[in-house]
């Protein structure tokens, strides 16, 4: 069957009732929004594609109803060019009141934890000075990278990775919705890779199906798609001291394809941890050094080439 | 920065052009719907910008300003200003301030010229362009629809005065020699006056009548690395007057493209990045004394290797042409997508795009997008294995 979209969209949970697993958190927003107006701001965080988003996104629609469109403003913080992007966004969102039908005007910020710290700062300002009209949905994949001020403001719900059972389940279900032939094995070799991300999943779920049936075999020939991979052979590249090419690979990833920096440092991190290399302390410290390094220095290409020269000369 | 910290609060800390700048006032006393825009003409750093936000604020005008960074197509141009020229009940008393229109040319501005003097010719709020000269074709037919106000050097004379101010205030000094070779070098232009002596005083340049004598970077760099002694090298480093980010890069990009041990390159990047971050914590704090440490990091890279040639680029060309130009499609294509799967553009492509595009590889997947996309998406399709 042909598609016009990704199934990831297509079989995004509208409701927060759908939503796969998180019970407990999932009950105690529906209990939350029956009574809106008292609503707090919150704080979702947990790992990737584990409905964190699609939380918001479901809240949003049932407490705002119709008006949905107009009184939600979605951010993503790793998108925004500085916190004054994001304060000029909330002003012109917040500038026109007339909001007799909804109990207050929602913002969804994603990727809160990609902020500096003094930037979150001033979204605490901009928090406090938007209270009386706004609510705001923070998500973050790392809640300790939130400054407590702002953990203190919000009601936090720590979303945690879908288990196996839930995964294939959905899988199933979508296979069948798609007319796709699907075996056991197959799905289970797609939680494998997923590791409870369920939009790893349901991505690698298309791509396997894009090639026939959802076999063991036609799984293992569509892992590995993800860019992530790319940043598995920049570490090999580096140990191995090819630092030249580790280093046009990793340009490559940041300045062709836009991956962020911090992300690219996030997936670098992923990437040591399963390498299990003998000197794995040692690498993750002197990533740790080059972290830090990038944001107090002024140019990350210079502080991300220096980190791989570095990894390249460790034994 | 000094020039920022002593960019004028008030029309009347101005200096020079005394003339052009009441007659801006007068026009400002004077508007009415249907006055011709003011077009301010000037060499660099002697106060366009700064007039244009004074008299805004006096009068009371909020300010929306286009300057050259902001994309010039008809649409962008329109995007911005529209809802100003349209309803301007929401918005307050607007003004618009189009800062260094000379930039506008080249293919890159599609139709935001002539967007522009559509605007001009009829304008329902004050309308203020600045820029530093008029003879471009563009501004050939921007100059039919404002009225002109040139803007002058600054008199050597005023300059001093205004100088020996700073240093005061600085509690700063200049030997008189260097004083007026900062003022005669600086041609009228106050900014880079401020800019030049800062670095004079905060010794990020030792203050020395040879200071003066300027290396480029090319000659800089290689000079640098076939010094003969410590001491030369240093000579070299600091008589390449140019911008601290630059320097830095330069050396950056000449080490990488020198062909060195991975040991080696290490060593240098290591000193590189200590550069760098001395430089961001200025950038951040502001506090340009530090800049003075710059250099001495920077020494450290002398190390009687002359190996290292000046390089201006640090990338393959097959790379940097495929940032230029793929690099450019596939961000547009990105935040396009992201937006849809609720990502951010870096998480899409790194952990979207490539199942999207094996999918359209294999025929299950159309996406409806634009035709534009059409050559990108085959070209990574291509590269997918
Ligand atoms: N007339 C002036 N009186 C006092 N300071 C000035 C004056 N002109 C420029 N400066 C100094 O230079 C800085 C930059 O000035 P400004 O941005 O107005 O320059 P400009 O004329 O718009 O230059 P450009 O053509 O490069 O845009 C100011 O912050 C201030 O420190
Ligand atoms: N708990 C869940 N229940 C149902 N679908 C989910 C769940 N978590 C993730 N998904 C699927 O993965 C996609 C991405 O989920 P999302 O909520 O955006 O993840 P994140 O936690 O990274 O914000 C959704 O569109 C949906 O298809
Ligand atoms: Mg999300
Ligand atoms: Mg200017």
């Amino acid at each position: 069957m042909l598609s016009t979209g990704m199934w990831v969209e297509k079989y995004r949970p509208q409701k927060l009732s759908e939503i796969v697993n998180q019970t407990e958190i999932i009950g105690s927003l529906e209990e939350l929004i029956k009574n809106p107006a008292d609503m707090p701001h919150l704080l979702f965080s947990g790992s990737a594609g584990v409905g964190k988003t699609t939380a918001a996104l479901c809240l949003a629609r049932q407490v705002l109803g119709e008006n949905v469109k107009d009184y939600t403003l979605e951010l993503n913080a790793s998108d925004e060019r500085g916190i004054g992007m994001v304060r000029e966004k909330v002003k012109k969102f917040t500038r026109f009141a007339g909001m007799a039908d909804a109990p207050f005007k929602l913002i969804i910020l994603d990727e809160a934890d990609e902020m500096t710290n003094d930037a979150q700062t001033a979204l605490r300002r901009i928090i406090e000075d938007t209270a009386k009209f706004c609510r705001f949905i923070l998500i973050a994949n790392n809640i300790s990278k939130i400054i407590d001020p702002i953990q203190s403001r919000c009601a936090t719900f720590k979303f945690t990775s879908v288990p196996e059972e839930d995964v294939i389940a959905r899988l199933a279900e979508i296979t069948k919705k798609e007319k796709v032939k699907a075996d056991k094995k197959g799905l289970k070799e797609i939680y494998d890779y997923s590791e409870g991300d369920l939009r790893h999943a349901i991505n690698l779920l298309q791509a396997t199906a894009s090639l026939g049936e959802v076999s063991q075999e036609n799984v293992k020939a569509s892992a590995g798609l993800a860019k992530t991979s790319d940043v598995d052979l920049v570490l090999k590249m580096a140990l191995d001291g090819k630092i030249t090419d580790a280093r046009e690979k990793m340009i490559e990833l940041i300045k062709v394809y836009g991956m962020s920096e911090s992300d690219f440092l996030k997936y670098l991190n992923s990437s040591v941890f399963k390498s299990k290399h003998e000197h794995l302390s040692k690498i993750l410290e002197v990533i740790a050094k080059y972290d830090y390094r990038i944001l107090v220095g002024a140019n990350p290409e210079i502080q991300l080439s220096a980190l791989l020269a570095e990894l390249g000369n460790i034994e | 920065m000094w020039s920022e910290k002593y960019r004028p609060q008030n029309i009347s800390d101005m200096v020079g052009n005394e003339e052009s700048r009441s007659s801006i006032m007068e026009w400002f006393a004077k508007w009415k719907k249907g006055t011709k825009p003011l077009l301010l003409i000037g060499p660099p750093g002697i106060g366009k910008t700064t007039i244009a936000y004074l008299v805004a604020k006096q009068f009371g005008y909020d300010l929306i300003g286009l300057n050259a960074s902001d994309v010039r197509s008809k649409s962008r141009i329109n995007e911005i200003l529209a809802p100003v020229l349209g309803n301007t009940t929401i918005l307050g008393t607007p003004m618009i301030f189009v800062d260094e229109v000379d930039g506008i040319h080249g293919r890159g501005d599609y139709g935001g010229a002539e967007a522009l003097i559509q605007i001009l010719k009829d304008p329902t709020v004050p309308i203020v362009l600045a820029a530093n000269s008029d003879v471009s074709d563009k501004m050939k037919s921007i100059k039919k629809v404002v009225k002109i106000i040139s803007f002058k050097p600054i008199p050597p004379r005023l300059l001093r005065v205004y100088l020996e101010n700073i240093l005061k205030k600085e509690n700063a000094t200049l030997s008189p020699g260097s004083l007026i070779k900062v003022i005669d070098k600086s041609r009228g232009d106050i900014r880079s006056m401020i800019n030049l002596t800062q670095s004079l005083v905060t010794g990020f340049n030792p203050q020395t009548e040879k200071s003066f004598e300027t290396i480029n970077v090319e000659d800089g760099i290689n000079a640098f690395f076939k010094a003969n002694s410590v001491e030369e090298a240093r000579g070299v480093l600091y008589a390449m007057q140019i911008d601290p980010r630059q320097k830095i890069d330069a050396f950056y990009s000449s080490i990488i493209t020198s062909n060195l041990d991975k040991n080696t390159l290490a060593k240098y990047l290591e000193i590189i990045s200590r550069s760098d971050i001395l430089f961001g914590k200025i950038m951040k704090t502001q506090n340009w004394r530090l800049l003075r440490y710059l250099n001495e990091t920077l020494i450290e890279l002398y190390q009687n290797d002359d190996r290292i040639r000046y390089s201006k680029y640090n990338l393959s060309w097959p790379l940097l042409n495929r940032i230029r130009w793929d690099g450019r499609k596939i961000k547009s294509l990105s935040s396009l997508m992201a937006h849809k799967l609720h990502l951010s553009s870096s998480s899409f492509s790194t952990i979207g795009l490539p199942f999207v595009l094996f999918c359209i590889k294999n025929k299950k997947l159309e996406l409806e997008l634009e035709e534009t996309f059409g050559e990108i998406i085959e070209k990574e399709m291509e590269l997918i294995k």
